[in-house]
């Protein structure tokens, strides 16, 4: 047998991390305690970082690396360590009844599953690495939608953003072979960065006035 | 002169100088200083680009053509007159005590940011760029909208954030679409450059799969910062809960400014497919946004929150406008954003106004016969709401004609027919609600008059001044800028 | 059929000799982690010889299913075990159906299991007995799910052309397909065997047992036989999971260098497998039994997913 090329094995290790990233993704939809929450994203973050620098090193582009590290820097470091700091403060670690109970919601994320393969399917051809990351990133961003409306603790929201931010970069390094160009990835470094830290400004703030982080509770406008 | 990249410091500039800025006055006087060079430089721009057709700098990273040069126009004439309103609008919140110092601040710091925020949109060649500069806006405005930090201001600021957020990932998720589209025939060779005045050059050869991907979650993205239903649902909380000088910012110029990137995307499909694929999705999503507005027009019970559903017509309109996609009927929508930008800007200073004499926004509150406390104002807002709901001799009126007409002129007459159902709808809702509350007598016990009725009416005044100006005459410069950008729009290069 | 004399009873001693160490080690090992000293790994031997020479009392409103259960329990298990490749890929038994055999067994070892939880009439059997079945009707099917991942991928259900259908660079296990169908299997392992966060082996309070509510009546020789047959199938799922997911160094011949490696690379592996089930015992609390549904249908949607991708990826 011919020793296999650096592209297979490398097609086989982003695979097998981007399934890693689904599973994660999955086990945050069921998951209810807030704080380990946090952590599953940042190993799915963790995930996301691994496959840029598989990516990085079979195509032997450096500046991928740099999303590699930033990844790590900001959604496996900095990120959780502040909504980590922000569950803490506020003191409420768990998530409340979701609207569909847990068995159902594994369910409907199958689904969803295989809705984003079917989503992609004609687009497999042109993926550079892997197979069918993009149907993965495709459900990651069904899923985190999923997750955001079944759950009512703002945290639980603000990471599902979080999850479809994973998903859009997953589709960016399928699809791409050298990734979006470096000011592009850096602007949306810095954009997740601030947002979250705009969403924890607000959390905190809801969280003083309305003495909950239900977001249910957020229903005074209507109409 | 680097004009474009000035247009960006100079407010980014100002917003973090009033940082270290203690007195309201300076920060007020900063911030106008601010707006002021900028329509200078907006309108020393004009002339440049009708020469040369498009403007680039650092090394094509800033570039403005036609349409951009419109935008940048809009954007600094609105801020204008916003940061004119806002000094008096605050003083009197301060006195009232509505407001903390340090809250005012935030707002005078955040608005620049979020101004050269819109510049940054406008100018930026790179789509990734761009992407970011509608996030960029997005996050400064919304401790905008909570400024007040009421339950209600906390509620709809996170509205705001969360659906803006989502629409905008899902922007970025059609942005690597087009990127995909745009390298696929080069496999593994890196995409020169992905700035869009080369993008449009090469685009019949994208990958026709992902370019449609692209469209439409840009659209469903860009979208939903634009307030196109059925995602429009953050609007009327954010902008009838964010203090008046915001919303009037929000209505008038960050709702366009959306609609601008989704353009830029519109366009690269329509150069790609050379099919009506985007412009029946853009039809689409125009025409509900039409038709959804009124009856939520008719049951409201606040003000600035039909205000904001007002401004969803306008959209529609504007986006029905493009869609319908002939020379005519795109200027007749370019027109019709800027004169809704010289309209809605009045209607919400109006109801500020009204808010801070009688601390409330519901119609029950306010009662009947406004006109008898705050006669100034309410003759301007009267003056404002003719213009909106589009009767001659406002602009507006001249510009839904031209959509219209357009439309009927290219054998679009249902959609036409359907347009005119829908102007009708809102001009009788709006109708209504406004008379019922500014017109008739004050009941005995009510308010009588108000010693401070003539705030904010410098602003009022310069704006519907220049909005019957423009309605009777446009210079010529101003006409051909439009037909450039109509014709950019349109696909002619 | 294939039927090696030899090979069936080296296995079947494999089998019985091995079961009891391998929940003597996770025993000590879990109190190893707790910071106490722990019973030491030798003592389920002691246990079973001490049940054998113990005298039985049997309620007297037991039937003849109550007498037959044990047995029927320890045969099943030893029947599934033999059926399992352990030491060479070739097992030693290898009935129609392949594993659907092996899951159709230990089946039936339930099922008696749970007809003798309920034969006595007492309280605790009942509600052992139903509180059983509850989990093995999502458990079971998640467990067919996984191997079948793994049987579509060989193109058999025969667990010995499985096994030898997986030969190859290790690096192409890393699929997604394998670890996903990994983790649905180790879940329904917990889930099977009894073990937090399904089950507590080691207590017997009303509200938390199920599998030792079912022995409670049990005593003497059928205690033995039951308790052994548990721990056979314990192993029997840890070995399925071991050489069919992971098979590294199992021995495709019967040379002595190959067999000695499969020896060394078999308790290896069920040594990472006993670590991995005493880390998740001690790391998680028991969940409450109508939150087991839950934990069991994420298995399930992981089979389900594991299928799924081996045909996307595959």
């Amino acid at each position: 047998m011919n020793a296999p090329t650096s592209t297979e094995i490398g097609s086989q290790f982003i695979t097998f991390f981007a399934a890693g990233m689904l599973v994660f993704q999955l086990l945050l939809v069921v998951q209810r305690m807030l704080l380990t929450n946090i952590r599953l994203f940042a190993l799915q973050s963790l995930l996301l970082a691994a496959i840029a620098g598989v990516v990085a090193y079979v195509h032997n582009a450096p500046h991928v690396y740099v999303v590699a590290v930033l990844t790590i820097i900001g959604k496996v470091v900095f990120l959780p360590w502040l909504l980590d700091r922000q569950v803490r403060r506020i003191g409420i670690t768990q998530e409340i009844e979701p609207l569909l109970n847990a068995p159902t919601s594994m369910l409907l994320c199958g689904g969803l599953t295989l809705l984003g393969y079917i989503l992609t399917r004609q687009f497999t051809a042109m993926e550079r690495l892997g197979n069918n990351t993009l149907g993965i990133a495709m459900t990651l961003v069904l899923t985190g939608f999923f997750l955001m409306f079944n759950r009512r603790k703002a945290i639980t929201q603000v990471l599902a953003l979080l999850t479809v931010e994973n998903g859009v970069m997953l589709a960016a390094i399928a699809l791409t072979t050298y990734g979006m160009p470096l000011v592009v990835e850096l602007g949306i470094f810095f954009d997740v960065m601030v947002a979250v830290m705009v969403l924890g400004l607000l959390v905190y703030r809801i969280r003083e006035s309305f003495d909950s982080m239900d977001t249910s509770k957020l229903n005074q406008l209507k109409g | 002169m680097p004009l474009l990249a000035l247009l960006i410091f100079v407010p980014a500039a100002a917003g973090l100088a009033c940082l270290l800025v203690r007195s309201r006055r300076v920060m007020s006087a900063l911030g106008g200083l601010a707006y002021l060079t900028t329509l200078a430089l907006g309108i020393a721009l004009l002339p440049q680009v009708l020469d040369r057709g498009v403007v680039t700098e650092w090394n094509e990273f800033l570039c403005a053509d036609a349409l951009s040069a419109w935008m940048v126009l809009l954007i600094s004439v609105v801020s204008l007159s916003t940061s004119l309103y806002a000094g008096r609008y605050f003083q009197r919140d301060l006195d009232a005590k509505s407001v903390t110092p340090g809250r005012v601040r935030e707002f005078f710091v955040l608005t620049p940011l979020f101004v050269a925020g819109m510049f940054l949109v406008v100018l930026a060649n790179n789509l990734g760029v761009m992407w970011f500069a509608v996030e960029a806006t997005a996050l400064s405005s919304v401790l905008l909208v909570a400024l007040y930090n009421r339950k209600t201001s906390l509620e709809a600021a996170w509205k705001y954030i969360i659906l803006g957020s989502l629409g905008l990932a899902l922007a970025l998720f059609g942005t690597v679409f087009l990127y995909a589209a745009a390298v696929g025939p080069h496999a593994s060779e890196k995409l020169p450059s992905f700035n869009w005045s080369h993008l449009i050059t090469v685009a019949p050869q994208f990958d026709h799969g992902l370019i449609k991907l692209a469209f439409v979650f840009a659209l469903i993205g860009y979208g939903t910062k634009a307030g196109l239903a059925p995602m429009h649902t953050w609007l009327p909380d954010a902008h009838s809960e964010a203090p008046s000088p915001t919303s009037a910012m929000l209505s008038g110029v960050s709702l366009k400014i959306a609609l601008y990137a989704l353009l830029r995307f519109h366009i690269l499909t329509t150069a790609c497919l050379h099919s009506d694929f985007s412009r029946y999705f853009l039809l689409g999503f125009g025409l509900f946004s039409m038709f959804l507005a009124p009856p939520f027009i008719l049951v409201q019970k606040n003000l600035k929150r039909m205000l904001a559903y007002s401004s969803l017509e306008h959209v529609g309109l504007i986006c029905t406008g493009f869609a319908l996609n002939t020379p005519v009927t795109i200027f007749g929508a370019l027109l019709h954003m800027g004169y809704h930008a010289l309209t809605k800007p009045v209607l919400f200073f109006a109801a500020g106004n009204i808010h801070q004499t009688f601390h409330s926004l519901e119609f029950r509150v306010i009662g009947c016969g406004v006109v008898k406390v705050l006669p100034v104002t309410v003759l301007l807002m009267g003056l404002a709401a003719l213009a909106a709901i589009g009767l001659p001799p406002f602009g507006l009126f001249l510009s839904e004609l031209t959509i219209i007409s357009g439309g009927v002129a290219s054998h679009q007459t249902t959609i036409s027919l359907l347009v005119v159902v829908a102007l009708l709808a809102s001009f009788c809702g709006i109708l209504q609600q406004l008379t019922r509350i500014l017109l008739g007598a004050r009941k005995p016990g009510d308010l009588a008059s108000d010693a401070r009725r003539m705030d904010g009416v410098p602003a009022m005044v310069l704006l519907l001044g220049s909005l019957l100006l423009f309605s009777v005459w446009l210079p010529a410069p101003l006409l051909e800028l439009l037909h450039q950008a109509a014709a950019i729009i349109g696909g002619k290069p | 059929m294939n039927l090696n004399p030899l090979a069936i009873v080296l296995q079947t001693a494999l089998l019985l000799l091995l079961a009891p160490l391998m929940s003597g080690i996770i025993k000590n090992w879990k109190a190893k982690l707790q910071n106490r000293r722990g019973p030491r790994i030798w003592q389920p031997y002691s246990d079973i010889i001490k049940f054998l020479r113990k005298d039985m009392v049997i309620s007297e409103h037991a039937s003849w299913v109550f007498s037959f259960a044990p047995y029927i329990v320890f045969l099943s298990a030893l029947l599934a075990g033999l059926m399992v490749p352990m030491l060479t890929a070739q097992a030693p038994l290898s009935l129609f159906g392949g594993v659907l055999a092996v899951v159709g067994l230990l089946a039936l070892g339930r099922f008696f299991l749970a007809l003798g939880g309920l034969d006595p009439g007492s309280a605790f059997g009942g509600m052992g007995s139903s509180r059983e079945m509850t989990i093995a009707a999502i458990a079971e099917p998640a467990m067919m799910l996984a191997i079948f991942t793994v049987a579509i991928g060989a193109g058999s259900t025969d667990l010995s052309h499985m096994v030898q259908a997986s030969q190859g660079p290790v690096w192409k296990l890393f699929n997604p397909t394998h670890a996903m169908a990994f983790v649905a299997l180790f879940i329904v392992l917990l889930a099977e065997t009894g073990r937090i966060p399904v089950d507590n082996p080691a207590t017997h309070l009303e509200l938390t047992m199920i599998h030792e509510a079912m022995l409670l009546e049990y005593s003497g020789r059928y205690l033995a036989l039951m308790e052994w047959g548990a721990s056979i199938k314990q192993l029997v799922l840890m070995t399925l999971l071991a050489n069919v997911f992971l098979p590294v160094g199992i021995a495709t011949d019967t040379s002595p260098a190959a067999l000695g490696i499969s020896v060394v690379a078999f308790g290896a592996k069920l040594l990472v497998l006993a670590a991995e089930v005493v880390l998740v015992e001690t790391t998680n609390a028991k969940l409450r039994l109508f939150r087991v549904p839950d934990l069991l249908s994420a298995a399930f949607v992981l089979a389900t997913l594991a299928l799924l991708s081996s045909f996307l990826f595959g």
